[in-house]
């Protein structure tokens, strides 16, 4: 789960980009995680908070959008949701489906104070 | 640290040893840099809330160091290898029985694993350059280990590169080395469900190892239903079934490694 590495990632990210601006504090950090991401939100939430402490995130809120998972069916064509890599076509029962959606991890946006 | 899996802050107590060294080197600890200690006594009135769009991949780092080593590993015409899977499905046993029947070509061994230098010196046996990585509480390698380790081995032209990641299931998905395949290896005593409960290191996967073949008379372990679980997570996945302890099933992984580098 390696959340811990993952929140080190993004508080270091973040206070790179407060950091340019010339901010003295970040209030909320916004990310889009995939829900196939492999990454657990609630490890992630608990990591959060210990990693920021001393930096210029500490007290920042984390805002997580979560993105749901579509695939599309190689067979058939068709474009559906998925909630696991295990996912078969609901048109032709097909399990060649490529994953289009779901993956994302990325640092979406830093609010700093001024 | 991290409740899931216990792994702790990576890159502070990462160190590198070579089979038969007494020191450690330790790693620079990447650049995660945590004292950002600046102190501002600009005085407000009132506090402005700005939002700055990042748009960044959270791993974007990560990618960007495996990148540099696939270039690496491209310029030099070395066929590099990630070996994935949890702890005891025979990662080191596989790697022993492949060395010693690729006499021929040059090889070297990159171990990962949270401590001892075990996996190393059974690999130094077969008299291939290793170089053990101990992650300390890490719970898997990333792209800057693999930076400094192969720096140390002073790999050769045209070899194969092994990685054997440390043993577990789940953090190495996500990390990139810069690696050609990756290779994720299930051992018929874990169970065929295994690609159904951790999907996304048999999604990242381009192989898939099923071994210890000759203790499938003993478990309960349907090869192909195992199969068929993993081709749902992964449509693209090749496989090979065999024993490294027995030798069944090697030759058919051998040829394909063989394959690989003829290319
Ligand atoms: N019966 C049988 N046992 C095997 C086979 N391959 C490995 N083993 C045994 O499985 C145990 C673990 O093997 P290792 O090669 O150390 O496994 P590993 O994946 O490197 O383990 P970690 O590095 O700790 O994750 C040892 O006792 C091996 O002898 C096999 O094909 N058949
Ligand atoms: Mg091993
Ligand atoms: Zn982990
Ligand atoms: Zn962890
Ligand atoms: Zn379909
Ligand atoms: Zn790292």
């Amino acid at each position: 789960m390696h959340e811990m590495s993952i929140a080190m990632n993004i508080v270091d990210i973040a206070c790179k980009e407060a950091e340019k601006e010339g901010a003295p504090s970040i209030s909320i950090i916004e990310l889009d995680v995939g829900k196939l991401a492999g990454v657990m939100i609630d490890s992630l939430k608990f990591c959060y908070d210990s990693v920021c402490k001393g930096t210029l995130a500490e007290n920042s809120k984390l805002l997580i959008n979560e993105i749901v998972g579509r695939g599309q069916c190689i067979k058939c064509g068709s474009e559906f949701d998925i909630d696991s890599f295990m996912a078969i076509c609901p048109t032709c029962e097909s399990y060649e489906v490529e994953i289009t959606q779901g993956r994302e991890l990325k640092l979406k946006a830093v609010t700093v104070n001024e | 640290m991290c409740d899931t899996c216990g792994c702790g802050v990576p890159g502070k107590a990462v160190s590198f040893r070579k089979h038969g060294e007494d020191h450690h080197h330790h790693g620079d600890g990447h650049t995660h840099s945590h004292d950002h200690d600046h102190p501002h006594d600009h005085t407000h009135d009132h506090r402005h809330d700005r939002t700055i769009a990042v748009e960044q991949d959270i791993l974007g780092e990560n990618n960007l160091l495996a990148q540099r080593n696939r270039g690496y590993f491209e310029a030099k015409n070395i066929f590099s290898i990630n070996l994935v899977s949890s702890p005891g499905s025979g990662k080191t046993t596989l790697l022993e029985k492949t060395l010693t029947a690729l006499k021929d070509t040059e090889c070297a061994v990159i171990e990962g694993d949270q401590q001892t230098m075990n996996d190393a010196d059974r690999v130094a046996a077969t008299g291939v350059p290793v170089l053990q990585i101990n992650t300390g509480n890490g719970c898997h390698l990333d792209a800057d280990m693999i930076h400094t380790a192969y720096r140390e081995l002073q790999l050769k032209n045209d070899s194969i590169l092994f990685i054997e990641n440390v043993g577990n299931l789940v953090c190495p998905a996500l990390f990139d080395l810069g690696e050609d395949k990756r290779v994720v290896v299930i051992s018929v005593t874990e169970g065929d469900d295994k690609p159904a409960k951790y999907p996304t290191i048999f999604d990242q996967a381009d192989i898939c190892i099923i071994n210890k073949i000759d203790l499938l008379p003993y478990v309960q372990f349907d090869v192909e239903k195992c199969k068929q679980h993993a081709l749902q997570v992964n449509h693209h996945l090749e496989f090979f079934e065999l024993s490294a302890t027995t030798g069944e099933g090697m030759d058919t992984w051998l040829k394909w490694l063989k394959d690989q580098i003829s290319k």
